[in-house]
């Protein structure tokens, strides 16, 4: 396929995107399609910055949910205590908050690796977790955040759930652009190096501890960004949203789409998304299998499509391409 | 703290840490041979637990229970060994995943078998008493599995370093493809080594109910949570490291969470996180060269 | 935007329906997987009276996590309304919608979006955490659902608070179940009164731990009383001993305590082996401390523990007597607390159907008629308050006894007409 080509059918299909609910409005003229793409689509952007540290760098971090959990609060707490609800205030306060942890927690974590790396990263969310549920004065404890304000920027509010997916929808295309601009540059393919082999990075002179703190960063950032929007999507603010479950969550789905692929993290968004909210209110609730059914999903791709749902996609077009 | 009550609490975070390494010591033993951490030990731990409710129900037996449970682990882990395992050999963080899809796939089933009602189990009558001690009554069982944890580190012990099954195993924690090459069953020897680590948190699954009950969540919280603190705390995949880990952090939590009671849910990682900074590898791990 | 949309096609055709095909799909196969769960009843076809539009009730309840329990037991008391009200509430016939929370807030909170985007129901039902409750409140009142909570107790839910922090009252917005204040303030307030003023507090490090410390010890205070410290486990703690152990390396003796669940059977399993009954020791608390589910397991551990609640199975009243032999010839098993809570919920729905004369359309009317609503419950007089739109009941001061082989709350004393401050 011709580069042009290719460009042009990804910006029309941003754009399509971008402006789902104008043109979907005739037959889903109940906003349940728009909330549902929308939260997939927060999960996309978590699960994107996760597959920087999980698929590209080769570090499994089993705590991103603390990155997640920061920025929505200090987007909710931001714009409370600041009487503010302007975006660039709120969600550039996600993102140094965000930025700011996962460097502190970066710092810590990035001369671990493997197992180590993983147990390092969940214990030290656990205890973002635990602070979360506890600092009740700050963070409104086990009760969670609620009153999260209204998305503004300027005079034009973007809460009602047309503009707050628009939102949503732009910042996604923004992350899956620096994610795939990332992964072509010199240092995405740095990264790549010492995934792979770090010694010899290092032989070559690469100072691999700044390069994986700095993607550690850049990964812990964009999850802020994502929590900040699942703040303002549900206007509240639960502890569990930096917890370990959430943390698991994004895992999972960076593993069942195809890590370090563009598109892995987004088919995995789709996927769990589907699973999560879509099976359940099509089976009665007492059958309940939603777990379980994700379980065997979940073995199934290890076991028989280990490059995910892309990988699966690029094989089974390869086949149909070579008849 | 009085002296008394500083006794008290070193008697409880020693009951908590036998019972800890009760729990840790399958999956260290399971990741010491196999390089596999096994995410499904807290679901096989959650399962060993229902199983002696339904066998103690029945026959009203806890040391039947104590049997049993783990030989139904024991089979688990013969046939997932094989079915999910054996073919992912090599690929050590696929096999971690495929671990995380049975447990999710058992905790389900273990809902819809045994419902989702919390439960608890009793100790078994002549265990469920309290002597008098220093600074009051305590529970004999507590008593009891601290006695059951020294004879279990000192058994696993034994069979490690004295038996031929355990040369075995230590030969295969160095280098399980020489041992293939040297004509030894290996798929036989994994699957085994599996099924014994299912067993052991099976087993702990029934000595820990009375302590720490039997309820939906349990296989994360304390199962999967604690045996993974305790592990990579003491240095995966060794013996000594599961004691070590065991031993620092029963008491450690125990009089953490007391003295530190707005931060108790945060302790337990707070010990993790310690260790592992002091020491990437955990106390008594050895940086292993990966194949 | 959002809310309630309307079905254009069905507009054209002049129904008065709103529903689409995919809802009517979707309420259908509900209500007929509805009737082929146990208990209940296959809706419409028995109905003489002149069939009113269906009335879709939306059940927010967990059926998985460490909450599965109380999401049974809720979803039972509601088949069981159901069963004796020949799935009718009022003159309309009932579709129920049921969703999973799972205890995590994030699903709870899409699942109230979906049942308002996309089921459009008319009432919505349930929820058990308090966190949950708190993340729905904005969502539910903008909305102008009318959401009868059946258990989540925070007391902000239904109080004036600033800024609406954590959350506050909404018009739509009434409970079935019990401000935590309800059953704490009150034993407070009672036993200080009695002479008992000087107590120990132990709780799970939650907000509904802290909350009822912190009412209990309000309630102390009024009458000279105070609290000596306290020990604070973590929200699903695995090891009681050295909590314990620290309670009775302490000289007071009275100790309240809040926990529930496995929490509380681990607390009170600790307490026996201890040897705390022996060392004089007295055990008080919520009224979750001893309710069925942990006196199943804990038995005759619990005896002597006394707690407030706003019922108990033991109650002796005829609307209770009957209440529980009718459960007992449905169920293998006794109704707990739960299944009051919504039992009566759905009674309190139904009594204002029936002053409304089943129409639900205007909102102000429906708001009106559940404020209204008096009716006797299995727990006594039951009527919503004016203001707050929390119940006003009775609390009782009950003690766990071993009788006729069975460990129950028996009733020792009652605090009438309690009612939640509201600010």
């Amino acid at each position: 396929m011709r580069p042009l080509v290719r460009w042009a059918l990804v910006a029309a299909a941003a754009v399509a995107l971008v402006t789902f609910p104008y043109w979907s409005a005739p037959w889903e003229s109940t906003r349940f399609a728009t909330t549902l793409l929308r939260d997939a689509l927060v999960l996309a952007i978590f699960a994107l910055s996760l597959d920087l540290l999980v698929g590209r760098a080769g570090m499994p971090s089993l705590g991103h949910a603390a990155f997640f959990g920061a920025g929505a609060y200090a987007a909710g707490i931001a714009g409370q205590r600041l009487a503010t609800d302007q975006l660039p205030v709120t969600l550039g306060a996600a993102a140094l908050v965000a930025a700011l942890l996962a460097l502190v927690i970066g710092v810590l974590v990035v001369r671990s690796e493997g197992i180590f790396f993983l147990m390092l990263t969940l214990a030290l969310a656990q205890i973002v977790f635990a602070i979360a549920f506890q600092w009740t004065a700050v963070t409104g404890g086990s009760n969670g955040l609620s009153g999260v304000g209204r998305p503004m920027l300027a005079t034009v509010d973007f809460s009602s759930p047309d503009l707050m997916y628009v939102l949503v929808a732009i910042t996604f295309v923004a992350a899956a652009l620096l994610v795939w601009g990332l992964a072509r540059s010199p240092y995405g393919r740095a990264l790549i190096g010492v995934r792979e082999n770090e010694r010899r990075m290092r032989a070559l002179g690469y100072d691999t501890a700044r390069l994986r703190l700095s993607a550690f960063v850049l990964a812990g950032t964009i999850a802020g960004i994502a929590g900040a929007l699942s703040a303002y999507s549900t206007r509240f603010v639960s502890a569990q949203d930096a917890g370990l479950g959430n943390s698991v969550r994004a895992f999972v789905t960076v593993l069942v789409g195809g890590a370090g692929t563009l598109g892995g993290p987004i088919a995995g968004s789709a996927l769990v998304s589907l699973i999560e909210r879509v099976v359940p209110s099509l089976l009665p609730v007492e059958l309940r299998i939603s777990e379980a059914i994700l379980g065997l999903v979940f073995i199934a791709f290890v076991l028989f499509a280990r490059q995910g749902m892309v990988g699966l996609g690029r094989q089974t077009w390869l086949r149909v391409r070579s008849r | 703290m009085s002296l008394e009550l500083v006794f008290q609490q070193a008697l409880n975070g020693l009951s908590f840490g036998a019972l800890l390494f009760i729990l840790a010591s399958g999956l260290s033993l399971v990741f010491g041979m196999m390089d596999v951490v096994n995410l499904a030990h807290g679901a096989f731990y959650m399962l060993g637990a229902y199983v002696a409710l339904s066998v103690v129900q029945l026959t009203g037996s806890f040391w039947l229970a104590m049997l049993a449970a783990p030989l139904a682990l024991a089979l688990l882990g013969l046939v997932l060994e094989p079915l999910l395992l054996r073919r992912l050999r090599g690929r050590h963080l696929d096999q971690v995943l495929v671990t995380i899809g049975a447990s999710l796939v058992i905790v389900d089933i273990i809902g819809q078998l045994w419902g989702r009602e919390v439960r608890s189990l009793s100790a078994p009558p002549g265990l469920d008493g309290s002597v008098a001690l220093i600074g009051g009554v305590y529970p004999v069982y507590r008593l009891f599995v601290i006695a059951f944890g020294v004879a279990l580190a000192v058994a696993m012990s034994v069979v490690y370093r004295r038996t031929k099954i355990g040369m075995l195993i230590r030969a295969g924690v160095e280098d399980a493809e020489m041992l293939g090459a040297l004509g030894v069953n290996t798929n036989r020897l994994f699957a085994s080594t599996f099924a014994t680590g299912a067993a052991l948190a099976g087993l702990a699954g029934v000595i820990a109910a009375p302590v720490f009950g039997v309820q939906p969540g349990m296989d994360t919280d304390p199962g999967l949570l604690y045996s993974l603190v305790v592990v990579v705390v003491g240095g995966l995949g060794t013996l000594s490291g599961a004691v070590a880990g065991s031993l620092l952090v029963g008491p450690a939590d125990t009089f953490g969470k007391v003295l530190f009671q707005d931060v108790a849910l945060a302790v337990i990682f707070a010990i993790v996180a310690l260790v592992l900074l002091l020491k990437p590898t955990g106390l008594l791990g050895r940086i292993r060269v990966t194949r | 935007m959002g809310g309630f949309a309307k079905n254009k096609l069905a507009e054209k055709r002049g129904y008065t329906y709103r529903l689409t095909r995919r809802q009517f799909l979707v309420a259908s196969s509900a209500a007929a997987l509805a009737a082929c769960a146990p208990g209940a009843v296959t809706p419409s076809a028995s109905s003489s009276a002149a069939p009113g539009k269906a009335l879709k009730i939306g059940l927010l309840l967990p059926f998985s996590g460490v909450y599965a329990e109380l999401g049974t037991s809720m979803r039972r008391a509601t088949e069981f309304y159901l069963k004796q009200h020949d799935n009718k509430l009022a003159n309309r016939p009932v579709t129920t919608i049921y969703a999973d929370d799972a205890n995590v807030t994030a699903t709870g909170i899409a699942a109230t979006q979906k049942f308002i985007d996309q089921d459009q129901v008319d009432v919505m039902m349930g929820v058990v955490p308090t966190p949950l409750a708190y993340g729905i409140r904005n969502a539910v009142h903008a909305a102008k659902l009318i959401f009868i909570d059946t258990n989540a107790g925070g007391n902000a839910l239904t109080r004036d608070t600033t800024n609406c922090t954590p959350s506050c009252k909404s018009p739509y917005i009434f409970r079935a179940s019990f401000s935590s204040y309800q059953i704490s303030y009150p034993i407070g307030d009672y036993l200080s009164a009695k002479g008992t003023k000087e107590f120990f507090l132990a709780y799970a490090n939650y907000g509904f731990g802290t909350e009822s410390a912190a009412d209990f010890t309000t309630g102390l205070k009024k009458n000279g009383g105070s609290t000596t410290g306290n020990v604070a486990p973590p929200l699903g703690n695995a090891d009681f001993a050295p909590f314990v152990t620290q309670i009775k390396n302490q000289p007071t003796k009275n100790v309240y305590s809040f926990f529930s669940g496995a929490d509380a059977i681990g607390f009170i399993k600790s307490w026996n082996s201890l040897g705390l009954p022996a060392a004089g020791y007295k055990m008080y608390g919520a009224g979750f401390l001893t309710e069925q589910d942990v006196l199943k397991e804990v038995k005759e551990l619990a005896n002597g523990a006394i707690t407030s609640l706003f019922w108990a199975v033991e109650l002796d009243n005829p609307e209770n007597k009957k209440f529980v032999a009718d459960f007992q010839k449905q169920y293998p098993l006794l109704p707990d607390v739960f299944t009051v809570q919504q039992y009566d919920g759905m009674r309190a729905l139904d009594e204002a159907l029936k002053a409304l004369g089943g129409d639900t359309s205007d909102k102000d009317k429906f708001v009106k008629a559940l404020e209204d609503v008096s009716f006797k419950s299995p727990r006594g007089d039951f009527t919503f308050d004016k203001t707050t739109h929390n119940p006003i009941q009775d609390i009782y001061i009950r003690e766990v006894k071993t009788q006729n082989g069975q460990t129950v709350n028996t009733i020792s004393d009652k605090i009438a007409k309690v009612t939640d401050p509201g600010k």
